[in-house]
């Protein structure tokens, strides 16, 4: 077998192959008896086998049409709500194949869509609720407009409890003949908690570098799969350098690519670090917390992430020199 | 400045004319057509966005035919009897220098307006049924209903904006010949600025190379536009170094005003204009974030009042920052990100093909790709490449786009 990427080769591929939610995946498994669905609305934190769930449904629904009846979109990657609702309207247009009446849509991340978006695609699923399904897919449930939850049956997806996560990553090294170390695995566990496709990443990466997987070689790969910039940044803040701290944001957002949100996510973890925060005064530490949240409400309202954290990097540098 | 370069190097042939070969083509054809005596329409109506060769095609096929040309811009004919007198001469009598043809050529027939001038529009289409040689209109949008008429009359030839390597090989040929050293990025970037028009791309080079045996991308800065950039100093100053609100809200009732763009020039000069006090360049972000979280707020909502308090937010309120330093003399910058975000194009367009195929093949957002997966995967590229390649392999992504993805960072 070639070599591919982990989190896709050990996908489940069918219902009884996942892991843990195990109440979702009976009541799935009726659905499939009775070839029929309610509209789905999975919820959960990143890495916990919904979209998993979603394609082993569909592949235990359609067999071997599965690939003909669905329809996967990301909301994140759509332009816009115009452009989802016509690729659903073209979808829908034609006929199931094979024997179950309706064809099931999958929409990922559809708690990125704003507010305005989610109404228009509730009108959407009703003018569509004949020959389809829809299948949310979303990190929160509260941020998915009432009419929609409750148009829908609510799956809520728990974070993969340690022991379960473990047993997963000692299936995966076996298999690929991996080798790696009992404080290895609580390495990665500690830096993934209940994410599986994050603890995956790290194992084959980690693997990569190392003959054994040991604590020693996971911290390797994460120190090595976080920017430094994050870090660098976040000191020269503190020391009240807002310009070097700019020109580090710099090559965060526009070498690596980042996104404003994902830059500010890793400040928010530098700055909670017992490294950072240790060293902060305590009447500091809620004061940042405060300034990082503000920041947060402010990125997604505006639109230029490089003015929006230059605001907070400043604010940092005058909270830190006493300001 | 001496002789604009525009006409300096205006093509004399034909097949010198940059880019639009089937426009050029179709327009060969019409005037072979018309010399031989059998024309089928007896007007052609070149039509496209500016800059893309239309005149230029014109005066280059009249040097080539060896034609009479006579041109005159079409808003102009209706103004002067004079003018209208001596075009209709023209299309109805014989050649006076000896030549064999003559060519016709009005410009700009989209300028004529039909409201005021009902006229003017009769006036072409008697030229047209008349005209015993080529008749050329040029327009830049021909689908005005009120030229309906016209363009039944005419063979329509469009002209499309010019690629940028088009306009690049042009720029690069007038270096040549003036003896201007030039790297092709610095031809790149006014190409791309000039947004497919060769005339205005021919002008910027005049103005950045006026005066200089060697461009270089930061001339382009500097130089770029020069007459903007220079105000744009000067708006960023008076914001500023505003003593009071007025001073600072009075660049708000100039003309053409970019906003967006001294947004950008604000947040790169803050800094170096309100060092060392934290506190000042703080509270001047802080009143440039809001300013941005309006104008995203009018964009959104297409509510445009909204846009006013973006704009005092970001005089009126950068201005108001507490502990400003005293005001010194410092050398303003153009804004980095706009820069960087033009040399990292190509590394984070690369990436994005990446992230886009992860994204499918692992079900996730390439949003997701990027920040989760390809960190992991360069990381395993880098200490073990034959390893990585065939990962790579199994997801069908090209080594060479991965490591154009990858360079930026290592």
């Amino acid at each position: 077998m070639s070599e591919s990427l982990w989190i896709e080769k050990y996908r489940p591929k069918t219902l009884d192959e996942m892991i843990n939610q195990e109440e979702v995946v009976a009541r799935l498994k009726d659905f499939v008896k009775e070839k029929s669905l309610p509209h789905l609305l999975f919820a959960g934190p990143p890495g916990t086998g919904k979209t998993t769930a979603a394609l082993c449904l569909a592949r235990e629904l359609y067999g071997e049409y599965w690939r003909d009846n669905i329809l996967e979109l990301n909301a994140s990657d759509e332009r816009g709500i115009d452009v989802i609702r016509r690729r659903i309207k073209d979808y829908a247009r034609t006929m199931p194949v094979g024997e179950v009446p309706f064809k099931l849509i999958i929409l990922d991340e559809a708690d990125n869509m704003t507010s305005d978006a989610q109404q228009a695609l509730r009108r959407t699923m009703e003018l569509y609720s004949r020959s389809t399904r829809f299948c949310l897919i979303a990190n929160y449930v509260s941020k998915i407009i009432e009419p929609i939850q409750s148009r829908c049956a609510i799956f809520r997806f728990q974070p993969i409890p340690k022991e379960a996560v473990l047993e997963r990553l000692k299936f995966i090294a076996e298999n690929e003949n991996v080798k790696i170390t009992e404080d290895g695995l609580d390495a990665i566990w500690e830096e993934s908690q209940g994410d599986l496709r994050k603890a995956i990443n790290i194992l084959q990466a980690a693997s990569a570098l190392n003959e054994v997987v040991t604590e020693d070689a996971v911290y390797k790969v994460l120190g090595k799969i976080t920017p430094s910039e994050v870090r660098e940044m976040v000191d020269l803040a503190l020391q009240g350098n807002f310009l070097k701290a700019r020109e580090k944001l710099r090559v965060l957002l526009y070498s690596y690519g980042l996104s404003g949100l994902d830059v500010l996510k890793s400040i928010y973890r530098e700055i909670m670090s017992p490294r950072v925060l240790s060293q902060l005064p305590s009447h500091m530490q809620a004061q940042l917390i405060e300034l990082i949240g503000e920041t947060n409400f402010r990125i997604v309202e505006g639109g230029d992430d490089e003015i929006q954290l230059c605001a907070l990097l400043a604010k940092i540098a005058l909270k830190a020199k006493g300001g | 400045m001496s002789v604009p370069w525009v006409e300096k190097y205006r093509p004399t042939r034909i097949q010198d004319v940059a880019g639009n070969d089937e426009a050029k083509k179709a327009f060969v054809a019409w005037l072979n057509k018309w010399l031989a005596g059998k024309p089928g329409k007896k007007a052609a109506l070149l039509y496209g966005p500016p800059g893309t060769g239309k005149t230029s095609l014109v005066h280059a096929a009249a040097k080539q035919y060896d034609l009479e040309l006579l041109e005159a811009n079409a808003s102009d004919v209706r103004n002067s009897k004079a003018l209208e007198r001596r075009i209709w001469r023209a299309l109805t009598e014989r050649s006076l220098f000896g030549k064999r043809a003559k060519m016709i050529l009005l410009d700009e027939v989209d300028g004529i307006n039909p409201r005021e001038d009902v006229g003017g529009l009769a006036m072409i289409l008697k030229f047209i049924e008349n005209t015993r040689y080529p008749l050329v209109l040029t327009a830049n949008d021909p689908w005005d209903p009120k030229l309906r008429s016209l363009r039944d009359k005419c063979l329509l030839i469009r002209f499309k904006s010019l690629g940028i390597r088009v306009i690049t090989s042009v720029l690069a040929g007038i270096c040549k010949k003036e003896g201007i050293l030039c790297d092709y990025q610095v031809l790149r970037a006014i190409a791309e600025k000039c947004k497919g028009d060769l005339r205005a791309a021919i002008n910027d080079l005049q103005a950045i190379a006026f005066g200089r045996r060697k461009i270089t991308l930061e001339d382009l800065d500097m130089l770029g536009y020069r007459a903007k950039q220079a105000d744009m100093f000067e708006i960023v100053r008076t914001v500023l170094a505003a003593k009071n609100p007025e001073h600072a809200r009075s660049v708000l009732s100039l003309p053409s005003l970019d906003y967006e763009m001294l947004m950008q020039w604000l947040s790169e000069n803050i800094p170096y204009q309100y060092s060392p006090s934290l506190r000042a360049i703080a509270d001047a972000y802080d009143a440039l974030s809001l300013a941005d979280i309006f104008l995203q707020r009018a964009k959104r909502t297409n509510e445009w009042s909204l846009l006013s308090y973006a704009l005092n937010l970001m005089t009126v309120g950068v201005a108001s920052a507490r502990d400003k330093p005293k005001f010194h003399f410092v050398k303003y910058s153009f804004p980095q990100k706009i820069r960087l975000l033009s040399q990292t194009k190509k590394y984070r367009e690369a990436r994005k093909r990446i992230a886009t195929v992860i994204a499918r093949k692992c079900h996730i957002s390439t949003r997701t790709a990027i920040r989760d997966v390809l960190p992991f995967l360069f990381l395993i590229y880098k200490v073990n490449a034959k390893l990585g390649m065939k990962i790579l392999k199994s997801l069908e992504i090209s080594p060479k786009t991965f490591e154009t993805a990858i360079g930026r960072i290592n």
